[in-house]
């Protein structure tokens, strides 16, 4: 297995690890009050979006090579 | 010092609660105002992009976006494992919360080898900040500004764990912590728009 195939399946492991992490702290956060809480929802969904295009990015949907 | 409820439970002094909203509100003033720096080197770079014919300009190489996308995981990461130390301090998990800081520092300090992989190899294909037009200006200024800003954010993850460890914070009164997540998370969304506008478009 060459380094290319290997980046490719670390991004793709760790962009949908990332999305899932995110995807639960946003949710067990959705009912805190308070504006920093607001801000963190904010970043943990950019967060969550951040995942899917690392993972999108190793499965070769989207960039340029 | 007087003692007082604090929404969310627990007890903390006055003063902390009198002045936690306006540090709040000061900090995230600050992250505004990296979001403009940040934006007019962006928006400066999209408008340098769109005025000339192809991109990458004849003889420019690309960054590897392999690389890129790992570097992306592995920074991404590093906010998730931050924000569960916050959420471990503030139910009062302390070895937990410790243990994820120093995750976050490790995942940081990986994340900043990688770049230097990456720089290291644009290097060797004669991509350089001077000698590659706008690319290479843009690439280095942006990646090299964002790249200071993970080493600063390691450096203030650092210094909050020592302080921590001496117990400045306690599970009421945990601003700086706070403040330290917002940083972190912020430097991890300017990736988001970094990684998208260098390696996906």
């Amino acid at each position: 297995m060459n380094l290319v195939v290997m980046e490719h399946i670390f991004a793709i492991v760790g962009g949908v690890i990332v999305f899932v992490v995110a995807a639960v702290a946003l949710r067990n956060d959705w009912k805190t009050p308070g504006m920093d809480n607001q801000v963190f929802k904010l970043m943990l969904g950019l967060l969550a979006f951040g995942g899917v295009l690392a993972a999108l990015t190793g499965l070769g949907v989207i960039g340029k090579a | 010092m007087a003692v007082v409820s604090i929404p969310g439970g627990g007890k903390a002094d006055q003063l902390y609660v009198e002045t936690r909203a306006l540090r709040l509100q000061g900090f995230l003033l600050f992250l505004v105002s990296d979001v403009v720096l940040f934006s007019s080197f962006i928006f400066a770079y999209l408008y340098l992009r769109n005025s000339g014919q192809g991109w990458p300009p004849p003889g420019v190489t690309r960054p590897a976006i392999a690389l890129g996308a790992v570097n992306s995981a592995i920074l991404f990461g590093s906010g998730a494992t931050m924000h569960y130390a916050l959420e471990n301090f503030k139910h009062g998990r302390f070895t937990q919360y410790a243990r994820l800081m120093i995750f976050t520092i490790v995942l940081g300090a990986m994340f900043l080898g990688g770049q230097a992989i990456e720089y290291t190899t644009l290097f060797r294909d004669h991509v350089t900040w001077a000698g590659s037009g706008i690319f290479g200006a843009s690439f280095f200024t942006l990646t090299g500004m964002h790249g200071f800003h993970v080493f600063c954010g390691i450096v203030y993850l650092g210094v909050l764990l020592l302080q921590s460890v001496h117990g400045v914070y306690d599970k009421n009164r945990f601003f700086g912590l706070t403040a330290g997540t917002l940083y972190w998370h912020f430097v991890d969304v300017i990736w988001v728009v970094l990684f998208s506008i260098f390696y996906l478009i």
